[in-house]
């Protein structure tokens, strides 16, 4: 197997507040392969926009990477500086911001803010711009003639495919997206994952997709990431865990959604809420919510443990007694 | 045992028809509820029409489903309908009465007591500075004017619990609780006036998939046990089969195909109902049909006669350029094409086309 292009080891990331460290991210590893589509799922308060953050270096105090490294292509991104990152930012990876109302420019045209982020990184004349900013768009499916739209005049659907253009400018090897289909209906969801899915096809880059519905996961990631009170809690192909997820928590967020065809059953739900990662917590993380908690979970952390070809942080999946008693 | 257990559900039933639906007034009818709104500048003659000529009933204990992408008037409707807005034309009758001719303060009291609203943010619909219990209140003071200082305070406990929140959470502020506790505040607020109607505008949308289902059960809770009916407006078809008992599908201010959930889901008529639920299913075994969609939004500004959907229907014919369909029976549903029930087949009959022009003229 070839060198992955990112490899995330033992990622810990803490908010340091006045009357609490509170580590939002804790001992993540993972690696994603050269176009590779890799999803990261769970609630909202889970870690999953904060790891990515991490990943990317957009972490603005107080939250700050406590240990771990992210290399990419070689190099370890926490310890580079903030003019090395520059450099790379754009070019060699780029990020898709959840909400694209708030991440485009309302003053400025489509087009200028593209100009913007060719210039930091390339020489070019205003025909070479132009060309470049009308191909994307145009990849993305948006008339080129949209360049000279301001945000306002795009629906939302738009303004987030103008994004994902704009994460495509430099054509990058890596892409994080971090919701990115959240804020949308249904029919326009399915267009722009499809969309992604076949630019990314064609383009090659890779993807980490950031998200909490279950289902997009399921048909468009090769790969996914389950991720509960700051630490992965599954890790495995998206068919194995779609086919026999191993966690009650990924079982929980699969069973959350009701479904249009076959037959109408209760929905569970995952009852009550992620933990205050400010308090301090004994055992499992998810055994207060688990369904099928034992005593044991109270005591004992789990650790990743490998099953088959995937990994998941449960104690039924481990011997319970021997783990007791030494714990 | 079984068969003793068959024989008295079905003694069950047998009581249960004539005192269940019969033939009367529904709780809420509108009849060519109409709104526009004029866009662009002081001179500018456009007009959007968010909402046209729309027919909808609601029967008692019953949750209908309104579906429709992001600016299909959606939202517009349920405006119209807890009278925020006054439609520019058309009729909404509450239990026989036209709505309109509401003009006193008691009899408006009286409606908004009836018919409440959940709305979609629960991180934007609770006033911070204020505690939970403090909309609940307001509303019993309000509405139920009866209630003693102590009763309501009673009451405010029992509708936290009812669904399904401590009665704790009254003494909490917005910013301590999680949004789907907030959610279910919102409907505990509406429960406060003892309503019949609620019209609950994407309560879902804005949470967490793990406390999606307990608001969804929390409604079929309210239909159940408080006899409440509920209007739901998503643009998710899958929760809509979920809670509903009937389903409105809505594009660009018209209804497109109303009937039965199952009915609607299992086989439905409308190109865009298609649609809809193949961006739900799983895209392997995917009509392909709609694969080039983009999920744009249809234009409303002034539009003219035709089909709104036209611009994305791979099946448009000639007729859906010039004439507007209007809601037809079709078997269990009604639905408003000029092409459905002639889909799948190999080309659409001509007389069928000309039969539906000479109606249309």
């Amino acid at each position: 197997m070839p060198d992955p292009l990112l490899e995330v080891d033992g990622l810990t990331i803490e908010y340091l507040t006045d009357t609490a460290d509170v580590r939002a991210v804790e001992d993540v590893s993972f690696s994603v392969g050269a176009g590779e589509f890799v999803g990261v799922v769970g609630e909202s308060g889970c870690g999953k926009s904060t790891m990515l953050f991490g990943v990317a270096q957009l972490l603005s105090p107080p939250g700050e990477v406590m240990a771990g490294r992210v290399i990419f292509r070689g190099q370890d991104m926490v310890r580079l500086s903030a003019g090395e990152l520059r450099h790379m930012r754009w070019r060699d990876y780029s990020v898709v911001m959840q909400s694209a109302m708030n991440a485009l420019n309302p003053m400025k045209s489509i087009a200028a803010q593209f100009k913007d982020a060719l210039q930091a990184h390339e020489k070019l004349s205003s025909t070479e711009i132009h060309e470049r900013s009308a191909s994307v768009l145009e990849m993305v499916g948006i008339d080129p003639a949209h360049l000279k739209s301001f945000p306002h005049q795009l629906s939302g659907g738009m303004r987030q495919r103008a994004m994902i253009a704009m994460a495509l400018l430099f054509t990058p090897q890596l892409v994080m997206m971090d919701e990115p289909t959240s804020a949308l209906d249904v029919v326009a969801q399915r267009s722009l994952m499809s969309k992604i899915r076949e630019l990314q096809a064609t383009l090659g880059f890779a993807v980490i997709f950031v998200t909490h519905d279950m289902h997009v996961v399921s048909r468009y990631c090769d790969r996914v990431l389950v991720m509960y009170a700051g630490q992965v809690v599954e890790s495995a192909a998206t068919e194995n865990i779609f086919e026999r997820p191993l966690h009650p928590y990924s079982r929980g967020l699969m069973d959350a959604f009701p479904t249009v065809t076959g037959p109408r059953r209760e929905l569970v739900g995952i009852p009550g809420s992620p933990p205050d990662l400010a308090e301090p917590m004994s055992g499992c993380r998810f055994q207060p919510r688990c369904p099928v908690a034992m005593p044991v979970c109270a005591e004992v952390e789990p650790e990743l443990y490998a099953v088959d070809s995937s990994e998941v942080r449960c104690l039924l999946y481990t011997d319970v007694n021997g783990l007791g008693e030494t714990g | 045992m079984a068969d003793r257990s068959q024989s008295t559900r079905d003694d069950g039933t047998a009581e249960a028809g004539p005192a269940g639906p019969a033939k009367h007034e529904p709780l809420l009818r509108a009849e060519g509820l109409t709104r526009h709104f004029r866009v662009g500048g002081m001179f500018s003659k456009e007009v959007l029409h968010a909402v046209d000529d729309l027919e909808l009933t609601i029967n008692e204990r019953e949750i209908v489903a309104l579906v429709g992408e992001s600016g299909s008037g959606k939202s517009t409707v349920a405006r119209l309908l807890a009278r925020i807005y006054t439609p520019t034309a058309g009729e909404i009758y509450y239990r026989g009465r036209p709505v309109r001719e509401l003009r006193s303060r008691r009899d408006v009291l009286w409606y908004r007591g009836e018919v409440a609203m959940v709305f979609q943010d629960p991180f934007s619909a609770f006033n911070p500075v204020h505690r939970m219990s403090h909309g609940i209140i307001r509303n019993l003071a309000l509405h139920r004017r009866e209630l003693g200082r102590e009763e309501r305070w009673r009451e405010a406990e029992r509708v936290c619990e009812s669904v399904g929140l401590s009665k704790r959470m009254l003494t909490r502020y917005a910013h301590e609780m999680s949004g789907g506790e907030r959610q279910r505040i919102g409907f505990a607020q509406a429960l406060a006036l003892q309503p019949k109607l609620i019209l609950a505008d994407e309560p879902v949308s804005m949470l967490d998939v793990s406390i999606r289902a307990g608001i969804l059960n929390l409604m079929v809770g309210l239909r159940d046990r408080e006899d409440v009916s509920l209007l739901y407006i998503t643009h998710d078809l899958a929760s809509a089969r979920y809670v509903a008992d009937r389903i409105l599908v809505m594009y660009a201010g018209q209804i497109v195909e109303a009937g039965p959930t199952e009915t609607v889901l299992s086989d439905p008529q409308h190109p865009y109902t298609r649609l809809l639920l193949s961006a739900v299913a799983d895209p392997r075994d995917a009509d392909t049909d709609f694969s080039a969609d983009t999920g744009e939004p249809p234009r409303v500004i002034n539009p003219g006669e035709g089909c709104r959907f036209r611009w994305r229907c791979p099946y448009a014919i000639d007729t859906c350029e010039t004439v507007t369909p209007r809601l037809r029976p079709l078997g269990p549903v009604q639905v408003a094409c000029h092409v459905a029930g002639h889909l799948g087949e190999e080309e659409i009959a001509a007389p069928a086309v000309t039969e539906i022009r000479s109606r249309g003229a």
